[in-house]
Formats: C-alpha cells, sequence, structure tokens
C-alpha cells in the first residue's frame, strides 16, 4: 500500500502544479480586449480533429481575419472570437458527448454571446436545444455547414419543433439544405449531362441519406430511371462486390450520397475498377466529398462532379466584391487561399452575428430575438462576403441565397463548371 | 476479503485479514463519498460567486459536464470489472450493453414512437407523442433489459475460455451496435427501431425528488448539472455497494474461483454455468445504467459512439486501476475520462503555450495509453490499485522464487 500512496502523491503534485499553470494561463487571456465599450464573446464550434480539420482550421482563421479587418468592433462593443473543438482524437469526427459539453460550456461562459457553428448537423442537433433554453437567452447560432433540412423545417417527424423546447428559435443558418442540393445535382445530371438510368448509393448517415433521397426524388421528376437507392458499408475493407451488384443494373450514372471520411477513398477505387471511369458512368457527389485534398489527389477521382451548397471559392473570385476581395487578404495572410469555401461561409454566418450583435443590446436574448423578429437580417451585397446580399427568413432561420455549385475534378483539384440555382422546390 | 468471510476459519492472519480489507474498504468508501459531496457542494454553492478567473480555471481543467460523463465511465468500468476482473471472463464487448442501456433510454424516454403517447411519472414535453417514463423507473428497466441480453450473449459462450471467449465477446460488441447503426428498417414491414444514424434526440430531462436546497422543482432542467452529478454519484454508489457485497458473498466466492482455476471451482461443485451467467448479467445491468446515464448526459443517442475503442478503454480503466478492485477500477476510469474528455486537451494547451509550439496533443491520445499500459505490464502487473488477494499471491510468488523453494500459495487462499 506504501508504494500506492506514493503513487497517488506524485499524481497529486503532477496535478496540483499543471492546476498551477492552468491558473496561470487562464487570467492571462481573461484580461485580454482594448479598452472601451463591452467585450463580447463570439465562439466557433468545430471539429478540429481528423478529415475535417483543413476546413475548420481555415473557418477559424477566415474569422479571425475578418474580425481583425473591421477592427474587433462592432458597433460599442469589443469582439473576441474564443474557437471551442467538438471532436475527439480517438473518433477523428465530432463526438456527441464533446457537443453536449460544449453546449454546457457555451451557456456556462457568460462572456459568450453567440456561437458560429457546427460543422455536423448531428452536433447541431445535440446543441440547439440546449442554446435554446439558457435562461439567459435563447443563445443564437448560426451555422455555415449544417445542411440537414431537419434542423429548420419539417422533415422527420417531429422536426423541427423538438430542438426548440421554449419555443422560440435561435438556429439559423448561411447555408442552403441539402433537399435542394439533391435536387440542383438531378436537374444537372438531367439537363447537361443528359443521363438516364442512375444508380443511388448512401452512406447511411443522416447527411448521406438526406441529400441521396433528395437527389431520388428530383431525378425521377427529371425522367431519369433510379435503379437503386443502397448503403455502403463504411467498414468494408473493399466494395468490389458492392460495386458488381450495381454494374449489373446497366447504369450510365452513379450518385453518392455521403461524405468522405465514411471511406471515400476506397469507394471511389472500387467504382473506377468496376464500373469504369467516370465518362463510362457519370459521378456525381454532394459537398461532403469538397474540400479534402487527399480526394482530389485519387486519379480515380478525376471527372466526377461535385455540388456544393453555396458557391465554390472560384464563383466568389470570379464574381467580384467583398468576396473576391476577401480571398485575397486571406491569401496574403496566410500564403494560400481557404481549402475550402466553407471558410467564407464561415465569416458570412459571422457577419449575422455581428448585424444582430448591432442591432441588439448586447445580451444573448436581444441578439437572438435581431434574427428571429421583425424583418430579420439582411446582409447587403457590398460587405457580405459571400459577393451578394443574404437574407435571414425570421421564421425558420433559413438563408435566402439557394444557389449550388457544380465542380469537377480536374488535374488534382476541384474545378469550378457553373452555379446552377435551383428551381422547383 | 473473500478468505475472510469464511466463518469457520478464526485463524489469527485471516481474521486480521478480514479487518484490514474492512478497514480499506471503510476508508475508500469516505473518500470518494467525501470527494462526491465536496465536489457537488462546490460547483453547485461555490463555484458560481467565485472570480470569472477561478472560474474559467475550472471550466476549461475540470468542468462538471467532464465529471459527469467520468461518472458514466465509472459505472460501466464497474460492471466490466464483474466480468473481467472477478469472473476473469475477458469480455470485448462490453459496449454492447451501454449501447443498449442507451437505446433504452431513447426508446422509453423520448418523443421517438411518435404513433403511440404514453406517460408514467415521466417528464412530458410540449410536443405531444412518444413514451414518456420516469427516469428512475427507466435506469430499472434498462438495467433488466440489458441483464436478460447479458445472460442472452453468456449463453453460447459458456464452452468457450481464454482467446475464444474474448473473440466471441468482440463480435458481440460489433453486432449490437450495427443493429442500433441499420435499425431504421428491419424486417419485412421496415420497422424503425433505432432511427438508424440519426439517432435519438432529444431524451426527456429526468424527475428527481426535491431533497437538496436549491433545487426549484423535481424536474431536473438541462442546466442543473451539479444535481444531476450527485444523483449519477448515488447510482454509481449502488454499484460500488453492489460489487462489494456480491463479492463477500457465496456467488462473489464462486466468481473468484472460477477466476482462479475454473476446472478445480466446479470440482469443488461451483455450478460453472449459473455462476457465469450471472457475472454477465450483473455486469451487464451496470452496463445499462450506463446508458442510461449517458443517453440524460448527452440528451440524446447516436450509434457513432459505439465503437470497438470504447470497449478497449473500459477495458484499460479496470486494468489501469487494478483488476478485481472496485476502488482501483473506480481510480482507473475516473483518470483516463479525465484525460479523454479534457485532461490531455488543456495539458496541450497549455505546453503549447509556454513553450510556443504547435503539437496536437490529443491526437497522441492512443500513443499515452499505449505507453501507460506497456508501462504497467512491465512495473505494475496488477494495476495502480491491486486487489489484495492478487498481491497476495504475486508477493507469495516472489517470495518463493527468492527461497528458490517449491512453495506453491496457500491452498485456501486459491480455492476460498
Amino acid at each position: 500500500m506504501a508504494k500506492a500512496y506514493q503513487i497517488g502523491a506524485v499524481v497529486v503534485v503532477g496535478a496540483m502544479a499543471l492546476a498551477a499553470c492552468g491558473s496561470s494561463s487562464g487570467s492571462g487571456s481573461g484580461t485580454g480586449g482594448g479598452g472601451g465599450g463591452q467585450t463580447l464573446v463570439i465562439s466557433t464550434d468545430l471539429p478540429l480533429q481528423g478529415a475535417s480539420k483543413d476546413a475548420s482550421n481555415a473557418t477559424n482563421q477566415a474569422i479571425q481575419l475578418y474580425l481583425d479587418q473591421i477592427g474587433d468592433k462592432v458597433g460599442n462593443y469589443n469582439i473576441q472570437l474564443k474557437p471551442y473543438d467538438d471532436s475527439t482524437a480517438a473518433k477523428g469526427a465530432w463526438d456527441d458527448a464533446t457537443c453536449a459539453a460544449n453546449a454546457q460550456a457555451h451557456v456556462a461562459n457568460t462572456q459568450e454571446v453567440a456561437v458560429m457553428g457546427t460543422y455536423n448537423s448531428g452536433c447541431a442537433k445535440i446543441e440547439v436545444p440546449v442554446l435554446d433554453q439558457d435562461p439567459n437567452g435563447p443563445m443564437l447560432m448560426v451555422s455555415h455547414a449544417n445542411t440537414n433540412p431537419g434542423l429548420t423545417k419539417a422533415w422527420d417527424p417531429g422536426e423541427p419543433d423538438k430542438y426548440y423546447p421554449t419555443g422560440q428559435r435561435n438556429y439559423a443558418r448561411v447555408i442552403t439544405t441539402d433537399d435542394y442540393q439533391g435536387a440542383a445535382a438531378a436537374q444537372f445530371m438531367a439537363q447537361t449531362l443528359h443521363v438516364k438510368r442512375c444508380a443511388v448509393i448512401n452512406d447511411n448517415q443522416t447527411y448521406g441519406q438526406g441529400v441521396a433521397r433528395a437527389f431520388a426524388t428530383e431525378a425521377a421528376k427529371q425522367g431519369i430511371t433510379i435503379t437503386s437507392n443502397t448503403p455502403w458499408d463504411v467498414k468494408q475493407p473493399n466494395y468490389q462486390s458492392f460495386f458488381e451488384n450495381i454494374k449489373a443494373q446497366n447504369v450510365d450514372c452513379l450518385y453518392i450520397g455521403g461524405i468522405y471520411d465514411n471511406n471515400g477513398g476506397q469507394l471511389i477505387k472500387d467504382k473506377f475498377n468496376v464500373l469504369g471511369d467516370n465518362n463510362a458512368v457519370k459521378t456525381m457527389a454532394p459537398d461532403g466529398f469538397t474540400g479534402y485534398p487527399a480526394f482530389v489527389a485519387q486519379p480515380q477521382a478525376q471527372g466526377i462532379y461535385l455540388s456544393f451548397g453555396g458557391m465554390a471559392l472560384e464563383a466568389l473570385q470570379a464574381q467580384g466584391g467583398a468576396g473576391a476581395k476577401f480571398i485575397d487578404a486571406y491569401t496574403a495572410k496566410y500564403g494560400a487561399p481557404p481549402v475550402s469555401s466553407y471558410a467564407l461561409y464561415g465569416v458570412a454566418a459571422v457577419q449575422v452575428i455581428l448585424a444582430a450583435i448591432a442591432k441588439s443590446d448586447g445580451t444573448r436574448k436581444s441578439i437572438t430575438d435581431a434574427v428571429f423578429s421583425g424583418d430579420g437580417i439582411t446582409i447587403p451585397a457590398d460587405t457580405c462576403v459571400l459577393g451578394k446580399a443574404i437574407h435571414i427568413d425570421p421564421k425558420t432561420g433559413d438563408v435566402d441565397a439557394r444557389d449550388m455549385s457544380i465542380e469537377v475534378v480536374k488535374g488534382n483539384a476541384e474545378s469550378y463548371l457553373r452555379s446552377w440555382p435551383v428551381t422547383g422546390s | 476479503m473473500a478468505t475472510t468471510t469464511a466463518p469457520k476459519s478464526p485463524t489469527s492472519t485471516k481474521s486480521a485479514r478480514a479487518a484490514k480489507s474492512g478497514a480499506n474498504n471503510r476508508r475508500w468508501a469516505l473518500i470518494f463519498a467525501g470527494a462526491a459531496i465536496l465536489v457537488f457542494v462546490f460547483y453547485q454553492y461555490l463555484l458560481p460567486h467565485l472570480d470569472q478567473s477561478v472560474k474559467s480555471v475550472f471550466d476549461s481543467w475540470l468542468p462538471i459536464s467532464t465529471l459527469e460523463e467520468s461518472l458514466v465511465w465509472i459505472i460501466c468500468a464497474i460492471g466490466l470489472n464483474i466480468v473481467v476482473g472477478y469472473a476473469g471472463l475477458l469480455d470485448l464487448g462490453y459496449v454492447a450493453f451501454w449501447a443498449i442501456g442507451g437505446y433504452t433510454a431513447g426508446w422509453l424516454m423520448s418523443s421517438f414512437f411518435n404513433n403511440v403517447d404514453f406517460s408514467f411519472f415521466g417528464v412530458i414535453p410540449p410536443q405531444p407523442g412518444g413514451i414518456h417514463i420516469n427516469f428512475w423507473i427507466v435506469l430499472v428497466i434498462a438495467a433488466a433489459f440489458c441483464a436478460l441480453w447479458g445472460v442472452i450473449i453468456g449463453a453460447p459462450t459458456l464452452r468457450l475460455k481464454g482467446d475464444y471467449l474474448a473473440i466471441v465477446t468482440l463480435g458481440f460488441g460489433e453486432i449490437i451496435p450495427q443493429v442500433f447503426y441499420n435499425g431504421d428498417c428491419i424486417g419485412p414491414a421496415c420497422w424503425n427501431v433505432s432511427n438508424g444514424t440519426q439517432g435519438i434526440y432529444p431524451v426527456d430531462s429526468m424527475n428527481a425528488p426535491k431533497i437538496l436546497p436549491g433545487m426549484k422543482g423535481a424536474t431536473l432542467g438541462i442546466f442543473d448539472q451539479p444535481y444531476k452529478y450527485i444523483f449519477f454519484c448515488l447510482v454509481a454508489a449502488l454499484c460500488v455497494f453492489v460489487s462489494l457485497r456480491i463479492r463477500e458473498g457465496r456467488l462473489g466466492r464462486a466468481w473468484l474461483a472460477i477466476r482462479e482455476d475454473e476446472l478445480a471451482a466446479s470440482m469443488m461443485g461451483v455450478p460453472l454455468m449459473r455462476t457465469k451467467l450471472a457475472a454477465y448479467a450483473v455486469g451487464a445491468a451496470m452496463g445499462g445504467f450506463g446508458g442510461v446515464i449517458f443517453a440524460e448526459y448527452v440528451g440524446g443517442v447516436v450509434p457513432d459512439r459505439f465503437n470497438f475503442s470504447i470497449s478497449i478503454t473500459l477495458l484499460a480503466m479496470v486494468v489501469l486501476g487494478g483488476m478485481g478492485n472496485v476502488w482501483g477500477v473506480m481510480v482507473g476510469a475516473l483518470v483516463l475520462a479525465w484525460i479523454n474528455a479534457t485532461g490531455l486537451k488543456q495539458i496541450g494547451v497549455t505546453f503549447n503555450q509556454v513553450f510556443h509550439t504547435s503539437i496536437n496533443f490529443p491526437a497522441n491520445n492512443y500513443l499515452l495509453f499505449g505507453g501507460i499500459l506497456v508501462l504497467m505490464m512491465l512495473f505494475r502487473r496488477a494495476g495502480l490499485f491491486p486487489e489484495m488477494r492478487t498481491k497476495a499471491v504475486l508477493e507469495e510468488d516472489e517470495v518463493a522464487d527468492d527461497a528458490g523453494g517449491t512453495h506453491l500459495s496457500d491452498p485456501e487462499e486459491v480455492t476460498a
């Protein structure tokens, strides 16, 4: 037992030493923020580990750059950025328990007034109800990347009301939803690529299923025959037999509803081996495949079409205006343009939050009210980093911009093809 | 401990050992209970009134949410300790019970089954529909349901030992989460039993008796974290109590006998089948507790969580703490859960600030775990706080080796 006590003592001393380090650094960061006016903290809630970390880091960098550009001030308030990580290294992706803990931390940190995030819709579904019940709130969350329709509109049973226990909305987004993305892909494939028979595959997750279902529905309307809609098992070592089945269906196109993290690399390889290259069987994937350097570098990925909710970096650059100027500033500061246009959507989400702060008295409740009452928030075209005016619907929190972009993978890069304004519903 | 309860062996060493183990348990129980209450009082009544800089230290180093998550790990580790530590049945699929417990909460405490409208002392959300049963009743139901599944899973493995047993449990640990993962369309009628990858959100809040000062009502809201924490502590305490009492009893001694030597145990009249199944059932029931509490803590269940690494982490907690010693296992679970949730991240942040580096500490999580386990096996095989019995056996072996003799451990010690 004596040995055990020795070890215990070492652990305790070690912990105390660490706590001491922590306290000094903690108090150091608390006193930041220049003189005059109240300091408000905007946090980001992103997966900083695993496959999404590059896009998340670029988003944090872009937001910090934007805040620097506006002098860390809006109206009478000093603005500070506080990044949270909602992933764990063990999972290499977002983690439910971490999301729950982050939501509590957002509410507990009294200086925080609004959250920019999350990246994953599943994480938002855990955090939104917590922020909604904030006694000083509801606390505003604006996402740059959640495309699951259920968060804001009737989708699955009980959605979206079950995420808002107080009955008041507190969640908005600057990106359009999967139902439009799947539809855009179907319209593009029917009208531009003139395909006739499509197989749909999905990764069996919230996002993948949603976008695959939307594609299948709109494709049928466009006169494409859908031969099947099958999930791929993310843990399979290879998909040879999976694609043999699809080959037997004699298709001229394949729609991949899912994200690249879910064994997308192997999937693309085996698709190429079994179904042939991407001219023989036209292949299209949603934005779950954008922003991955490893994906575009794969030889088998060349020729795959990608759809993207919102606009690609190239489109934003070509469009000129505030968006192009911001990309240039980012490139000048960090030496390369952002790896994903989610970075710009992150900035747009922060612009919505800042506009709400400017209209508010600096409390969480009034900031949320600024978004969900009256005319809602409009970011004019000359300042919006998306290069055009965006408006948040005060009833649902959805954005009015429904443009999709179509890209094609060419020469180991995502190459912008055209934008695709979604028609119909 | 087990040897001490044999009433017909009043030798002086044994009664001394009995007194020692009883005092040992009492001391550990006091330490943990004291720490739990201290933490509760601190977070509920003191911390909100302290300075912001102090608060931010606790928010980043030891938030109450991390403590709540640790309790889930502790409860599951105590359950796994019964199967692995007491009965010596290596179980690599314990995550299955955590998942079943979680989904039991999802089914019985949410609006998931929205075509029915049933409530039983539950917290009813504004939206109609769904099953809303009281948290404490769900806890019991989940424990019973998991125990049933423990028996179902245990039954085919009875003829297996060692590696083979581990492989079969590993299989079950993979199958059950997959069932939940793909459970949105089961059978010819395409029943949705788990909502597939979307998981079940949100799970109802819990009720609790209004016994503590400052509690607003019978329903614990999403921000009544310290109250939830102390009630979760009670569940953990129940698990500890059950573990300790069973171990002293006939069943516990039978488990230990099986662990030491299965053949000898069966020769001595221990019914192997019943005893092993009991170990699976009791262990699984605690997994059910853990699952319900986890669902309550997160506010939902998502199948992504239930992967193999959970089983391995739980096993690491048991091994690190000291297989068979409930107190050691609790310490192991606390330490690893903290490292996982906040510790490593914060150490990384501090390290990077002090040395102006940008090392991603959490990414090396398993490197650290692996390193710790290797070192443990080299220098402290029985865990941080070894079970007295294991320790005694190891030490006697050493003594025998030193003396160069062939003295074996006390036979009574082994067969109890």
